[in-house]
């Protein structure tokens, strides 16, 4: 008996640190985890801090198991979080086996991810429609989609080769707005090209989820999330001044 | 004419800007018609605020994150994602990049003119006056959107409980 409990808050800490990681609002993480955990006949009470997770569960016979799990650092994923949503639901209205649930929890992390060579292309798109949008031209949309791409590129390496986010950061956005300074060559609106070319990399999930957690009462995820936006904010900045510098003469 | 066209434009735009930006977070592939869908109502409001009736941007991307906030709290229930799967990828075309690209080159202005007093107050202004504004727009995006889990927090946290189960 006590095995089984054990075995079930160890995979509600799962449950809960991947949610976690990969970008899901603090309250949701709450409510999924307790919601999963009503689903299994247990009583759940977390504490989320920044990087790891404090939880007890307690079953009907009041035997109870804690455990301290790390935050991984995971990529954003908005599937997870609507599926795994989606999961904690479904276990509480079908009553659903803990194998079942554990099956259906590896399908969902299983399922398969968008190519990044899709994704490329479609980042490339999003940031040229974007320089549209604040008035540039078709010019500077064409220079705007290639130095997207480059970027985006060069990001995904890096990425991949799990150098620090920040330095990634800084050297995207350098990439990224070099590439784009080269509209400054042609009679064209440039400085919308330079202002667009590095707006890709805007962490905008963590400043939403930043707000959305500090005015629900979660102030310390919440400032934690809102630091590392700006943070990553400031990299962004700096990337872009190393451009600015190099070509001053060209825009004074 | 060219207002209808314009604001048409506006929205396209915008509806490719939010499933780009939207696919680097991985939304589920039903979402994507919702996320552009939102996307491009947002913006083609702020546009219609700013161009047409004068509000300045604060004021419009509050109107125009709300109008995204209520939208998706529609819509979510419809394909079974949460609120903020749907509102964050819409609202992303709508961060102020090209005042908050003014404010950095002012500061960089700044630095570099230490020395001359009357061009260094002036970029001291810019850089306060475009980083006041960007980051109020920004704070606005957020908080519009956010409206919806306060005032129906029952129906936000429920979106992707289903009614009816495949299996």
């Amino acid at each position: 008996m006590k095995d089984l409990l054990r075995t079930k808050t160890e995979f509600i800490a799962e449950y809960a640190s991947r949610l976690m990681g990969c970008g899901v609002n603090t309250s949701r993480v709450i409510r999924n985890s307790k919601r999963l955990g009503q689903a299994l006949d247990l009583d759940v009470t977390l504490g989320v801090f920044q990087r790891s997770i404090i939880l007890t569960s307690s079953d009907n016979d009041d035997n109870t198991h804690s455990e301290v799990v790390d935050i991984p650092k995971l990529p954003i994923d908005f599937e997870y979080n609507s599926e795994l949503s989606g999961l904690s639901w479904e276990a509480y209205d079908k009553k659903l086996s803990f194998e079942s649930i554990k099956q259906k929890y590896q399908t969902i992390l299983d399922s398969p991810k968008m190519s990044p060579l899709i994704i490329l292309g479609l980042v490339g798109c999003a940031n040229a429609s974007f320089c549209k949008l604040f008035g540039g031209d078709w010019y500077a949309m064409g220079i705007i989609f290639c130095s997207t791409i480059l970027g985006f590129f060069v990001k995904q390496q890096l990425t991949t080769k799990q150098v620090n986010h920040f330095i990634t950061c800084i050297i995207t956005a350098f990439v990224a707005s070099l590439a784009a300074s080269t509209s400054l060559l042609f009679d064209i609106t440039s400085d919308i090209a330079l202002a667009t070319s590095v707006l890709f990399l805007v962490p905008g999930v963590p400043l939403i989820n930043g707000v959305i957690d500090v005015v629900e009462g979660y102030t310390l995820t919440g400032f934690s999330r809102l630091s590392e936006a700006v943070l990553i904010v400031i990299c962004i900045a700096t990337g872009l001044s190393f451009t600015l510098y190099l070509i001053n003469d060209g825009l004074l | 004419m060219t207002m209808v066209s314009d604001i048409v434009i506006d929205g396209f735009f915008a509806a490719i800007a939010g499933i780009g930006f939207g696919a680097i977070s991985r939304p589920p592939r039903r979402a994507f018609k919702y996320i552009a869908l939102l996307a491009a109502l947002g913006h083609a409001l702020r546009y219609s605020l700013m161009t047409y009736f004068g509000f300045d941007i604060s004021t419009a991307s509050l109107c125009a994150s709300s109008l995204i906030g209520f939208g998706s709290l529609w819509l979510g229930k419809k394909c079974y994602c949460p609120i903020t799967v749907l509102y964050i990828p819409a609202l992303l075309p709508m961060i102020p990049g090209k005042i908050a690209y003014n404010a950095i080159f002012s500061l960089l202005m700044f630095l570099q003119t230490m020395d001359e007093p009357v061009e260094r107050a002036k970029y001291l202004e810019l850089f306060f006056t475009n980083g006041l504004v960007s980051s109020t727009a920004i704070f606005m995006l957020a908080v519009g959107a956010t409206l919806p889990i306060f005032l129906f927090p029952k129906h936000a946290s429920s979106l992707t409980r289903r009614k009816l189960y495949k299996d």
